[in-house]
């Protein structure tokens, strides 16, 4: 055993409170130890240089650099280890700068304490075998959960770059919460106008396999090498044979509310859902259709002049294979109710959220674009917009910010004045976040051109008198209460995760937070990675966001996704745990505590069943090996001999 | 001896300012055969100064006793002044999680202090009493002929988390008791509304304002009558009704019934009984009993 | 060892807490030098028994330190841990060790001056009891103490 110690000086950095000419004397003292030299700066070329030169020279096989954090150059070191030809894995790096000189001052204790940190480098590289990273074929093709425009742009950026893609839609229809806005902030574009295009290209792109009604049910195996269970949920129509004709929903008896238009207005059991679905096929609702409930009708079987419509249709179950995820499940609107009975709790009609709005506004919403107050459907003079409902409410337990209520608020409220040039609106409001490209200049468009009057403080009490409701709130910038008879009364709602994200997160294995948002793996450095390989987020999924930053992360998401898939073969760290066959009893209780799935059973020759490490799975974090009855699973590069090597280095 | 009546404390509201209230309470109790020891050589219940005096325990130290004397003998004390019950409330949360406060008392009383009695307010008392059912049963829909509202003020839900008794923001803990009289009973928005309190004597302006709006409210939801368990806002809503209406120069009337007087009304006794005439506002009767035999 | 008489072995997770101990030093913090950090992928690979080994061996306090509760790079690494190690920590005064000579904690990336405010505090908490004597039959009177057994499962599996 031939092992070099390099001490590092990182200009004064080190060497200001480390005498690191004394630590290196003190390693030669250490067993096995060949040579140690004290280096101004090792990272540099010049010092790496020295440390190859030095390897060639002492002939050295192992390799201890005592220098910064080995969060820092870790890698770094293992690459000059493979340029000196030593394997990269036989370097173990000794953290004398976060560790010691930065943080204490007399030198005589700093390079004592040194000197400990080398001798258990030194013990603990001793005890290292090298190890060798292993490869894995990649399946090329990719799967997204989510057809919102997250789940769309992420699709068309994977498919454009050759790779075949299947995107999976739970509800009957691709286009997510952004088909349902009329317009978007701060260019008033018209969201289908510019979205719709999008949806068609999905349904055209020849690497896009499109599954609307469908849900992932089971996720197994790894980065790479995904299979998915996908339910294609039975709708009652064949979607082969369906032209979109709508035949069956204008003869259909049965009435059905309609989800797309947030419950304004109603629609049918059987039905599309808005006009520019894509794909453009009806579906069947059983739990509103009347053949289900009473059991007589059939007419829209009779009516559909393509013969699509199917009451044997059975769900299917479709396993595929993917290299790689993109989770893009969107969010869904906080449900106020519960949680604001002091606005009424729902009771009053002309309390609405702004999506039900949102509907209204829209040319081709139920109300043809017509402002109504739903309870008597008069148009509505004076309109007062609450923002924060559901978020940043402490008092209801959510304190989190929706991130896009001023901002859609100001675009409702420069939109009523369109539509009834005569309203006044009123805006309550916590604060006003409008930080983005030509956001506070469009929120400053509201105030100023379209007239709204904006006051700072949460409403306390919505009541009904007169036909009005009378909003009860309070100017805390003149510190006033305020009273305001409104016509009819938009809540800004707060956003959550969509239901059952959480689920879906426990199938694919990643963490998320109480309202069910996926948790990336970095909030910096990661944003659309998770912490398990091969799995990557875009969109409001993550955490509530508005349309260009849900785009942008989409197509982020796209390019790692490529990244990924661009090798035929995957590079695994070897620093994984490892299962002695000869010793297993075959407990599994390994396979118990293992967060990602990564033992299986396997019987060996002479009949036993012992646990076995699928390398490809394991992370390294080790859990296992303490779960161990017979303590015979090590991990790599963390060893029990190691470990106890390293710790008694300095205590015996 | 522990017994299975309840230990009764009636506050200086119930012995003075909201006589109806005691006596409506012991009818309806009485009514349903239940036993009220009334609680021995009883003291202030610390109400609003106490737990603002200097001496920090005086908060503590006063509903404490009473809660010290009615563990010897009861195991569950009933307070239907909703301040009472608020003080009793806050004395036994800070009795039973803080162990200074719980010496200092002990040293004081000159014995282990008992602080584990359970306190109970009237809704919950009635409700652990008699069902709705049994209720709907006995009122045979007496009351069909009205509408009434809860009122339940600050002092009876708020704070939440030593209270534990309903919900501060939307409580519904009277309405089942309330439907069983066979009235209406419409969504009131402003049954937690401030009634301005005790700003009476100081700004009273605020105070009329404050209670003026709850009693429009109330009639403009249609409402008959406001059923309460709060002498204070008894007193704001009911014998301020005619100040309220001269300063706003308005001629509001609203009934105002204590919790109990409705619940006995149900159940058949007597307006009289129930000190109904003690009200400043009164009920029409005959309209309300029209058609009961 | 220097930095004083007493010894001190930090297990730290590389993911949270030895990044934690990495800021603090490049937030230059200044701290007591008796520790020793040994850097692992996570709090669940700390076998109780190594840290029992390392007060056989001669430390006089361990300290474990990972992620906070939900944000263990494993998922779920820091949880078994924090079973284990209770258990452990519950367990010392029979193996004739202070109790105090033994913490786990749990401090993230971000908390440089937390670490730093933790390796002081467990250093000053030591230092007064001094070496850990278990070769004269523990720290405490305990005639039937019994060092740790090598070789079977850690506590915490054996439910």
């Amino acid at each position: 055993m031939r092992i070099g110690v390099f001490v590092c000086q990182c200009g004064t950095n080190i060497a200001a409170t480390v005498s690191t000419e004394r630590v290196a004397s003190a390693a030669m003292a250490l067993r096995d130890v060949v040579h140690a030299e004290s280096i101004q700066y090792t990272c540099s070329d010049p010092g790496q240089r020295t440390v190859i030169a030095a390897a060639h020279k002492y002939a050295l096989d192992r390799v201890v650099i005592a220098a910064c954090s080995p969060r820092m150059h870790e890698t770094t070191f293992q690459r000059t280890m493979a340029q000196a030809g030593i394997n990269p894995f036989m370097m173990e790096m000794v953290n004398i700068r976060e560790h010691c000189s930065w943080i204490h001052s007399d030198m005589e204790v700093a390079t004592e304490k040194a000197i400990d940190l080398v001798s258990m480098g030194v013990a603990k590289v001793r005890g290292q075998t090298p190890l060798f990273s292993s490869h894995v074929p990649v399946v090329s093709e990719v799967l997204i959960i989510g057809g919102g425009v997250a789940g769309i742009q992420a699709a068309l950026d994977i498919a454009d770059a050759g790779m075949p893609v299947t995107l999976v839609e739970r509800g009957p229809t691709i286009g997510g919460n952004m088909a349902r806005l009329d317009k978007t902030f701060p260019t008033l574009d018209c969201s289908s106008c510019i979205l719709t295009p999008r949806m068609v290209e999905v349904k055209h792109h020849e690497n896009i396999r499109l599954m609307v009604n469908s849900e992932v049910e089971q996720v197994r195996g790894y980065i790479g090498n995904f299979e998915v269970d996908i339910r294609k949920k039975a709708t009652c129509v064949d979607e082969e044979k369906c032209t979109g004709c709508q035949i069956c929903e204008q003869k259909c008896p049965s009435e059905a509310p309609d989800e797309f238009n947030a419950g304004v207005g109603e629609t049918k059991a059987i039905s599309i859902a808005f006009p520019q679905a894509v794909p453009l096929v009806a579906s069947l609702r059983k739990e509103y259709c009347r053949l289900y409930i009473k059991g007589k009708c059939g007419i829209c079987k009779k009516v559909c002049p393509a013969d699509a419509v199917d009451y044997e249709q059975e769900d299917e179950l479709h396993t595929e294979k993917f290299g790689a995820i993109v989770v893009a499940t969107g969010y869904e609107l906080f449900d106020w109710r519960q949680a604001y009975p002091h606005y009424g709790g729902g009771l009053y009609p002309d309390v609405i959220t702004s999506i039900q709005y949102e509907r209204m506004l829209s040319a081709s919403g139920p109300t043809g674009g017509h402002i109504q107050r739903p309870s008597d459907g008069a148009e509505p003079k004076e309109i007062v917009f609450l923002s924060c409902v559901g978020s940043r409410d402490e008092s209801i337990g959510r304190p989190l910010c929706c991130k896009v209520g001023c901002m859609y608020i100001a675009k409702q409220a420069i939109l009523t004045r369109e539509h009834i040039p005569d309203s006044r609106t009123y805006v309550f409001y916590m604060d006003v976040r409008a930080g983005g490209k030509g956001y506070d200049e469009f929120y400053r468009r509201a105030q100023k051109e379209a007239g709204a009057v904006y006051l700072r403080g949460r409403v306390g009490k919505i009541y009904p008198r007169g036909g009005k409701l009378v909003v009860m709130g309070a100017d805390t910038l003149v510190g006033e209460n305020v009273e305001v008879e409104a016509d009819l009364v938009v809540l800004a709602t707060g956003i959550d995760a969509a239901a059952g994200a959480g689920s879906l997160a426990q199938r694919l294995n990643i963490p998320y937070d109480q309202y069910g948002f996926l948790s990336e793996s970095h909030p910096k450095l990661r944003p659309v990675e998770t912490t398990t390989g091969g799995i990557f987020l875009a969109g409001a999924c993550q955490g509530p966001k508005d349309i260009p930053e849900t785009v942008a992360q989409a197509s982020a998401a796209a390019a790692k996704v490529i990244v990924l898939l661009s090798h035929d073969e995957l590079e695994t760290s070897p620093m994984i745990a490892e299962v002695n066959h000869m010793r297993c009893i075959g407990c599994f209780k390994c396979r118990e505590v293992c967060p990602y799935h990564a033992i299986e059973e396997q019987g060996l020759r002479d009949g036993r069943r012992v646990a076995v490490v699928i390398e490809s799975l394991c992370q390294g974090c080790g859990l296992c090996t303490v779960a161990c009855p017979p303590s015979v699973i090590s991990l790599r590069g963390y060893t029990d001999n190691q470990l106890i090597e390293e710790v008694t280095a300095v205590l015996r | 001896m522990v017994s299975t009546a309840y230990s009764y404390y009636p506050g200086c509201s119930l012995t003075s300012s909201a006589t109806e209230y005691d006596i409506s309470f012991r009818k309806v109790v009485e009514a349903l055969g239940i036993q009220l020891d009334e609680l021995e050589d009883w003291n202030c219940c610390g109400a609003s100064p106490a737990p603002h005096h200097k001496a920090e325990t005086l908060g503590v130290l006063l509903p404490g006793r009473n809660l010290h004397i009615a563990g010897a003998s009861h195991d569950a004390i009933v307070a239907p002044c909703a301040g009472c019950y608020n003080r009793l409330k806050y004395a036994q949360y800070k009795l039973a999680g803080d162990q200074d406060i719980r010496e200092q008392t002990s040293e004081v009383f000159q014995a282990e202090v008992r602080y584990q009695t359970e306190v109970l307010n009237i809704v919950q008392m009635l409700n652990r009493e008699i069902t709705p059912e049994a209720l709907r049963e006995r009122s045979q829909g007496r009351l069909a002929n009205i509408r009434i509202g809860a009122y339940y003020g600050c002092l009876l839900t708020r704070p939440a988390d030593i209270l534990g008794f309903d919900s501060p923001r939307d409580p519904r803990k009277m309405r089942p008791l309330m439907e069983a009289t066979g009235a209406e009973v419409p969504h009131f928005p402003f049954k937690t509304e401030c009634c301005g309190s005790y700003m009476g004597l100081a700004r009273k302006d605020i105070l009329l304002k404050a209670s003026h709006r709850i009693i429009e409210v109330a009639v403009s939801t249609g409402l008959d009558a406001l059923v309460t368990a709060c002498p204070l806002c008894h007193q704001n809503l009911d014998l301020r009704q005619e100040q309220i209406n001269k300063a706003m120069g308005t001629s509001l009337r609203m009934p105002v019934l204590y919790f109990s007087q409705l619940i006995g009304l149900a159940m058949g006794i007597s307006p009289e009984e129930l000190e109904l005439d003690a009200l400043v506002v009164q009920p029409d009767m005959d309209r309300w009993l029209k058609g009961v035999a | 060892m220097s930095g004083g008489d007493i010894k001190l072995v930090g297990f730290l997770c590389n993911w949270c807490s030895y990044a934690g101990a990495d800021m603090a030093g490049t937030s230059r913090m200044a701290q007591p030098a008796e520790m020793r950090i040994v850097r692992l992928p996570c709090t669940g690979r700390v076998n109780p028994l190594l840290v029992l080994k390392a007060f056989q061996e001669g430390a006089d306090g361990v300290l474990v330190s990972g992620c906070h509760p939900g944000d263990c790079h494993y998922n779920e690494g820091n949880y078994y841990a924090h079973r284990r190690l209770e258990l452990l920590s519950r367990m010392m005064a029979v193996y004739g060790i202070e109790p105090e000579r033994f913490r786990y904690t749990w401090i993230s990336a971000s908390e440089g001056a937390r670490w730093a405010e933790t390796v002081t505090g467990f250093t000053e908490t030591i230092r007064p009891l001094g070496r850990l004597n278990l070769a004269g039959g523990g720290a405490r009177d305990d005639d039937h103490h019994q060092g740790p057994a090598a070789g079977s499962a850690s506590p915490a599996e054996k439910r």
